[in-house]
């Protein structure tokens, strides 16, 4: 045992080289300059919890990457769930769909919806000629636009994990639960959801963590006056060059990602581990 | 017709092209443990899954207690079933699988505790109430299966080849506990398998399937002794089938047949013979083929090989006209024979059936 850990460490030495120099370093520096300047304490953290401005950018960092993992759960489920029972054939030709749409310039995306959310865009003519509204919605420059360019974007992170679990379930089971008197429902709450709890954690956990820090998507479809974290930061270091600020900041993001990391290894690395 | 408790009446299933089961009628009275035997894709399981009502029929009816469930989705059937494959929940512990039927019919939690606790005292896994599936053998979680298909008293329990990932100790000793438990809860089973011994053990009748439709239906020694076809009679039991040359003399169901090299054979059995030409097959079970006197009536041939197999022995023989049969006997009868040997070999003629080919 001891010689296999050993073994192991041994194994597992270049890459925790490499992630010592390129991420333990520069992230240790960070916090450093985050409690020494402009001198040593945590006045920074307690600046920003305690400045309004800073407390609002966090909240509603908080809450569009909430709101952006629950609608992508909520449209990538079913999603998830068609491609795992659809013909093969079919299953692959949608996924390089998604795979294409991930694989395309991010910038290229989301200016396209900006041409898609304008006040002169197509879904505010549509909407406008079909006589729901009477003046254009504003979809961009806000939390909403932010909301709905997020949302495309981290789909397909959500997709594919979902994906990965509901296909090793053998649809044998499904039918089983339904003999077993469970209706579609039940057999959705009872069996299909457990089994697929692993993958949707997982997925949901990622686009959480992603949405935390995303930076080029509320820079382009937000406004300037509900700013998110990394855009915040963006801005304390380069343009105030508050670096102290900005550490506390990106340390207080990367602190959130490491304990949910953490909540997830430790609750829902899957009922296989009693194997 | 008469009412029994289960009837599938001119079942027909296709997909596409193929006709997986091709009217197929069956009556069952309540409390029969009847087998769907056949070779694979003989359309055993779709006739199971018609009745468990997974996919719609392309023609006919089932019948429980005389009302069609064909319009009942399978959630409503109130229907056992156990597969082939290991269906288990894996997220949920032995009991929790078998409370899974009881718990999504509402059931109160001290009455599903107490069914829970019947059920696995009769598959023997009260002790592995709290382990989860992954933990449990192959045979253990079919056992879990199966009290998780008896949990909610079904009318019918089906059972498609669940013993088939197992190996063959194992399978002769949960054979033993199904039919305990058969008898025990007096459920109606329908069980499929491709093993004849299997099939012979278990149960009451045996429905044949070949190419989706039923050769015959009866009782196990119904079938090895009065086979209807030659599929059946090749199916259940080891038989031999010697070419004929010619029949003669048809009358009240007996016949004389000439072989190949001439021998002729009468008081052959003619049960399945409709017609007076055509070519025709012999059938003769191995066991019946004894050593005959020099003289006595019975067929020429060729002892190729004998291989000892303990309890008995068996013989490769040729007849005159190239046909490699089988002999099987006790070892002591055919101690004396040795490869290249010609004998006589005969049998009670009156056993032996002649079929169409
Ligand atoms: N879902 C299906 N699609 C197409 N053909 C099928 C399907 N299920 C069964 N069949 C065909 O129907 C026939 C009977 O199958 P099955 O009932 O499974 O046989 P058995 O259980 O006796 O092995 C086979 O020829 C099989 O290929
Ligand atoms: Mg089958």
């Amino acid at each position: 045992m001891a010689l296999s850990l050993d073994r192991n460490f041994r194994l597992a030495l270049p890459a925790l080289a490499f992630l010592l120099l390129f991420f333990i370093v520069p992230v240790l520096a960070l916090l450093l300059r985050s409690v020494m300047e402009p001198e040593w304490g945590f006045q920074n953290y307690a600046e920003l919890f305690a400045t309004n401005t800073y407390a609002r950018v966090m909240f509603n960092t908080f809450m569009v990457a909430g709101l952006v993992t629950l609608i992508s759960l909520l449209l990538g489920y079913p999603v998830a769930w068609l491609l795992a029972i659809m013909p093969r054939g079919l299953a692959n030709i949608v996924f390089s769909i998604i795979l294409l749409s991930m694989w395309t310039n991010l910038l290229a995306r989301t200016y396209a919806w900006m041409v898609l959310l304008q006040r002169t865009g197509i879904i505010n003519k549509a909407l406008l000629s079909l006589g729901i509204i009477s003046s254009p919605l504003p979809l961009i420059n806000n939390l909403i636009g932010v909301t709905i360019g997020m949302v495309y974007i981290m789909l397909p992170f959500i997709i594919l994990p979902l994906h990965a679990t509901m296909r090793a379930i053998d649809p044998v089971i499904l039918q089983a639960s339904a003999l077993c008197g469970a209706g579609k429902w039940q057999a959705f709450t009872r069996v299909l959801l457990p089994l697929s709890m692993t993958g949707a954690i997982a997925g949901a956990l990622m686009v959480f963590v992603m949405s935390l820090g995303y930076f080029v998507t509320p820079a382009l479809l937000g406004g300037t006056s509900n700013m998110m974290l990394a855009e915040m930061i963006a801005q304390l270091v380069q343009s105030l060059l508050n670096w102290g600020l900005g550490g506390a900041a990106a340390f207080v993001l990367l602190s959130v990602t490491m304990l949910l990391y953490a909540f997830q290894v430790r609750f829902f690395s899957g009922y296989a581990d009693i194997r | 017709m008469t009412s029994s408790f289960l009837s599938i009446r001119n079942l027909k299933k296709s997909y596409g092209e193929v006709v997986a089961v091709d009217d197929v009628s069956l009556e069952i009275p309540r409390g029969e443990f009847l087998t769907f035997l056949g070779p694979s894709g003989s359309g055993k399981s779709t006739t199971l899954y018609a009745v468990a009502g997974f996919d719609e029929i392309t023609s006919g009816d089932i019948l429980l207690e005389d009302r069609s469930i064909l319009g009942v989705p399978p959630n409503r059937r109130n229907i056992g079933m156990v597969f082939q494959r290991y269906t288990l929940f894996p997220h949920l512990s032995v009991a929790e699988n078998v409370a899974f039927p009881l718990r999504v019919r509402g059931q109160d939690r001290t009455t599903v505790k107490k069914r829970v606790d019947e059920m696995l005292s009769l598959v023997r896994l009260s002790n592995f109430a709290d382990r989860m599936p992954a933990q449990l053998s192959g045979g253990q979680q079919q056992r879990v299966a199966l009290a998780r298909a008896l949990a909610y008293d079904p009318p019918v329990l089906l059972m498609d080849e669940p013993l088939s990932a197992l190996d063959k100790k194992l399978r002769d000793e949960i054979q033993i506990e199904i039919r305990r438990i058969h008898q025990e809860t007096g459920v109606t089973i329908l069980y499929v398998t491709h093993d004849q011994e299997e099939a012979l053990r278990l149960s009451d009748r045996i429905a044949v399937f070949n190419h989706g439709r039923i050769e015959q239906i009866g009782t196990g020694e119904d079938l090895y002794t009065k086979p209807a076809t030659r599929f059946v009679a090749e199916f259940i039991g080891d038989s031999n089938f010697l070419d004929v040359a010619s029949v003669a003399d048809q009358s009240n169901g007996r016949a004389c047949a000439t072989l190949p090299d001439g021998t002729v054979l009468d008081g052959l059995s003619t049960h399945h013979v409709t017609r007076h030409s055509g070519r025709f097959e012999l059938m003769v079970r191995p066991q019946w083929l004894a050593v005959a006197k020099e003289g006595s009536d019975g067929i020429r041939i060729t002892v190729k090989d004998v291989t000892y197999l303990g309890d008995s022995s068996s013989a490769l023989l040729e007849t005159g006209w190239g046909q490699a049969i089988w002999l099987k006997g006790p070892a002591a009868t055919l101690r004396g024979l040795t490869a290249g040997q010609t004998i006589m070999v005969g049998w009670d003629f009156a056993k032996s059936e002649l079929f169409e080919i």
